[in-house]
């Protein structure tokens, strides 16, 4: 399923906890992710996948540990900073720019590695044909489909010229041809040589996508490993217990 | 510590005098607040027309007493069924197709019918000045070295009792119940299939009463002229930011302190300097404490 | 060059006509609806920068205007200084202000932030009208009027040449915010903030930059105000009312679009000539009716035609495309 070796650590989490109030959403969470990677994170809903992810780029600031990018202590700084280091994040309820056109929306992503204008627009073009949307080109963001919508959000995301993309829960609320084409998308990109950290709750698709899953639950990483390996841990059936079926599509 | 500015009689009688005008304003002030808190804290709308309403209360108490010789506490009584239809009569009419619009068209669709209030008022009424003296706001009231007058006094207790009311109808009624569920999470009461739109027409129509109550118990204390409600308005936002969102007792707190710190300018600066307080506190409690005294925070980031 | 005049087809007819009437029309009455037509229009392009364009919705920008004016009226008469000076002076304390503006628009949220405005501008009026010593206080300051360019001295004719040029730059200004980097990457952060962090974009930034902006071209025009009406009343330039008034010709005429403020300005600022001539014999009913047509056109406007004039003629142009096709 890789295409290359995997190559030196990217990203890499050393006990990241963070807490709100008195519930801890993250809890002593270590991955390393290397450059070539394409790492899953499952778990139940409320495991703390999406709050990991907004420590990672910057949202929130760890209360313990470590987030080391490409060998730089990124902790607690500012989201746009991360980004023009290097990692991009999307959000799970997407947040298209509604009134701009689709166009805009890409030409905005691109305008933080490029100085002109004309030259976004040209990169945001070709980012906008990668991601299949050439054909919405000029339409308002706030008409799009989910499925369009989720897909300009990885344009968006990609016309900032990522070494590291988190995707979150990308393929929530797609039917199964805008699934297919999205995984498509995403493998393709992987392909290309895009490091991608993928959030997903449908097992089905992860199991097909991901070389290398984490699973967290209640905030803690309670299995990691290839896809075959975590649908067999004792842990991990546990955790989904009532959501067997979920694993039995894998 | 300097003897001269040692406690003797003559300080603790300046502070008393200052704390029974505090309390006095303050509660006033509550009842204002208590409205905005509401309607703010449920709706999540901010209703910058608040102080008009306050205005046409008084415009009420003041053509009632001159044309039909009323005083303004009788008023009281039809004041409170009339602005609670006037409440509902401007939701439907223009708060309602706005209750789920981004916030900068609620806050320019109150702003609208703030600046078409104040200037109704100015067409059918003139900007003179006007009072309301019925023989209470000339009766002085001197107990324990504290002077006041009767209008105050009154005012004080309708206000309380009222605030009161309003706060028991919030706790212990299903609809207030209903309207506090409301405030916490909108959408979930939907889900519980309450009538969001009643919640919203109930708060507003109260809200709308309390402010026109209390423009009514003010009148005999403060002149009347078009523009009257605009002090006021910024005095009960200061109190509902002060106090948190949505939170009445907080209000009723946050009243004092505005109170205080506009009682004590005035004393130790003159009453020229006083509004200034209040807008320094003002900046000071969004700058530092945004959420309120009382309030979580971020708190103030809900529903926004 | 041709494809961008054509797109600009509305700023050259209205530019161009204001240009014109000075050559055909030598009513002093007229010339003057229209310097305040250009000026009025300018002050809500300088609002649209931070109202519109980054989404940051001040009530207080009255504030920028009345230090712009009070700055001019000041330097000018204890100091003997060309308004030009007062200008730059203004300007400067503007940007303060604008920057400390700025800063809460980072802290505060929506209609919080837009209280904050009211507060700020509110405290500077009542500083302004109690401060004797300073500003005269309640009283206000007349602007002396002393011939010549550089004590804006100016004729009717010159003083609507002045405007236009203002108005233009203004608009330019705004032209220049759709066009350029800095410009679509407010917008991302005018749509969605979270985003265009996660885009790269340092939004904290790019609001305060915004905001100051705006509050100096505010001060400038303030100060260009003062010298033509000829008196700072601190009743008036502070005021919640004129800071409204900066809005709604922006958010009548199409916020968030080059042209809108003016196309608001024409609008308002001709029913209020065309109503102050009507009903000059009623005391207060001229300025009562005005304002209860403006509240309520305000009401409907931002319910029922959020894209404002512009977006009507915008849609108009669709329609009649479609149908030509």
């Amino acid at each position: 399923m890789s295409v290359a070796a995997p190559g030196p650590a990217l990203l890499t989490l050393e006990a990241v906890t963070k807490r709100f109030g008195g519930l801890t959403a993250v809890r002593d969470v270590s991955v390393e992710v290397r450059r070539g990677d394409l790492l899953g994170i499952i778990g139940p809903n409320g495991a703390g996948k999406t709050t990991l992810f907004n420590v990672i780029s910057g949202y929130y600031r760890p209360d313990a540990g470590r987030i080391v990018f490409e060998g730089r202590d990124v902790g607690g700084r500012a989201p746009h900073l991360i980004c023009r280091l290097g990692l991009t994040r999307t959000f799970q309820i997407v947040k298209p720019f509604g009134n701009l056109s689709v166009l805009d929306n890409v030409m905005i992503g691109a305008l933080t590695r490029l100085p002109s204008v004309a030259a976004a627009r040209a990169e945001a073009g070709r980012v906008i044909e990668t991601c299949g949307l050439a054909s919405h080109v000029a339409a308002r963001a706030r008409t799009l489909p989910i499925g369009l919508r989720k897909r300009l959000e990885v344009a968006r995301a990609l016309a900032t010229r990522p070494r590291l993309l988190l995707l979150d829960e990308v393929m929530a609320g797609l039917n199964p041809t805008e699934l297919t084409g999205i995984m498509d998308l995403i493998r393709r990109l992987h392909a290309d040589g895009l490091t991608l950290i993928v959030i997903e709750h449908i097992m089905a698709a992860m199991m097909r996508l991901a070389q290398r899953i984490v699973v967290l639950h209640h905030g803690e990483k309670i299995a990691e490993g290839r896809p075959d390996e975590i649908t067999r841990d004792r842990r991990v059936v546990d955790a989904y217990l009532g959501e067997e079926f979920v694993l039995a599509e894998a | 510590m300097d003897p001269a500015r040692r406690l003797g009689p003559a300080q603790i009688d300046v502070f008393l005098q200052l704390g029974v005008s505090t309390v006095l304003l303050g509660g006033i002030y509550a009842l204002i607040a208590v409205g905005l808190t509401l309607i703010f804290g449920i709706m999540r709308v901010v209703n910058f027309a608040h102080g008009e309403f306050l205005m046409l209360g008084m415009y009420l108490a003041f053509w009632s007493y001159t044309v039909l010789s009323l005083d303004p506490y009788f008023v009281l009584f039809i004041a409170i069924p009339l602005f609670f239809g006037i409440g509902l009569l401007t939701y439907v009419l223009v708060m309602r197709g706005v209750i789920h619009a981004s916030h900068n068209v609620q806050i320019f669709t109150t702003v609208g019918l703030s600046t078409a209030l104040q200037n109704l008022a100015l067409v059918l009424w003139t900007g003179d000045f006007h009072t309301v003296r019925p023989w209470h706001a000339l009766t002085p009231i001197r107990l324990a070295g504290t002077a006041f007058n009767l209008s105050q006094v009154v005012a004080f207790l309708i206000a309380i009792a009222l605030t009161v009311l309003l706060f028991a109808f919030m706790r212990w009624t299903h609809t207030g119940r209903v309207m506090r569920a409301t405030a916490q999470d909108r959408e979930a009461a939907i889900l519980m299939g309450i009538d969001t739109d009643r919640v919203y027409r109930i708060t507003f129509a109260l809200g709308i009463a309390a402010v026109g109550a209390a423009g009514v118990l003010v009148s005999p204390l403060y002149a009347v002229y078009p523009t009257a409600g605009l002090q006021f308005v910024l005095i009960s936002y200061v109190v509902v930011v002060l106090g948190g969102l949505g939170d009445m007792v907080g209000a009723l707190i946050g009243s004092l302190i505005v109170a205080a710190v506009e009682v004590a300018g005035s004393y130790w600066f003159g009453t020229a300097w006083k509004e200034i307080f209040y807008f320094l506190l003002f900046i000071a409690v969004l700058v530092f404490r945004p959420a309120g005294l009382f309030g979580q925070r971020g708190a103030e980031n809900l529903g926004v | 060059m041709a494809q961008a005049l054509a797109r600009h087809w509305g700023a050259l007819v209205i530019f161009g006509v204001a240009a014109l009437v000075p050559v055909v029309v030598r009513d002093a009455y007229f010339l003057d609806s229209l310097v305040l037509i250009l000026l009025w229009g300018a002050l809500s392009a300088a609002w649209n920068v931070a109202g519109g364009y980054a989404g940051q919705v001040s009530i207080g920008h009255a504030a920028f205007f009345g230090i712009g004016a009070y700055s001019a009226a000041l330097l000018g008469t204890r100091w003997h200084q060309s308004p030009w000076l007062g200008m730059l002076a203004g300007v400067l304390v503007s940007l303060a202000a604008g920057a400390a503006l700025g800063y809460l628009s980072n802290r505060l949220k929506g209609p919080y932030f837009a209280l904050s405005t009211i507060a700020f501008s509110q405290v500077l009026l009542i500083v302004a009208s109690r401060w004797r010593g300073l500003t005269s206080g309640s009283e206000g300051i007349p602007v002396p009027f002393r011939p010549g360019f550089g004590t804006l001295g100016l004729g009717h004719v010159a003083w609507v040449y002045l405007a236009l040029a203002v108005a233009v730059l203004y608009w330019g200004i705004q032209v220049w915010l759709e066009h350029s980097r800095f410009g679509y990457r407010l917008a991302g952060v005018r749509e969605d903030e979270d985003a265009a962090e996660a885009l790269g974009i340092p939004t904290r930034r790019l609001k305060v930059i915004a905001v100051t902006l705006s509050a100096a071209l505010t001060s400038m025009c303030g100060t260009l105000w003062a010298q033509y009406v000829g008196f700072v009343d601190p009743f008036y330039v502070f005021s919640v009312d004129l800071s409204v008034r900066f809005a709604l010709n922006a958010i009548i005429g199409g916020i968030g679009t080059a042209l809108g403020p003016f196309l608001g300005s024409i609008l308002i600022t001709s029913l209020e000539t065309y109503l102050r001539a009507t009903l000059s014999g009623v005391k207060s009913g001229f300025t009562g009716i005005y304002l209860i047509v403006y509240g309520t056109g305000l009401i409907l406007v931002v319910r029922f035609i959020p894209d404002g004039l512009a977006g009507l003629v915008g849609r108009l142009r669709a329609h009649l495309a479609r149908v030509h096709a």
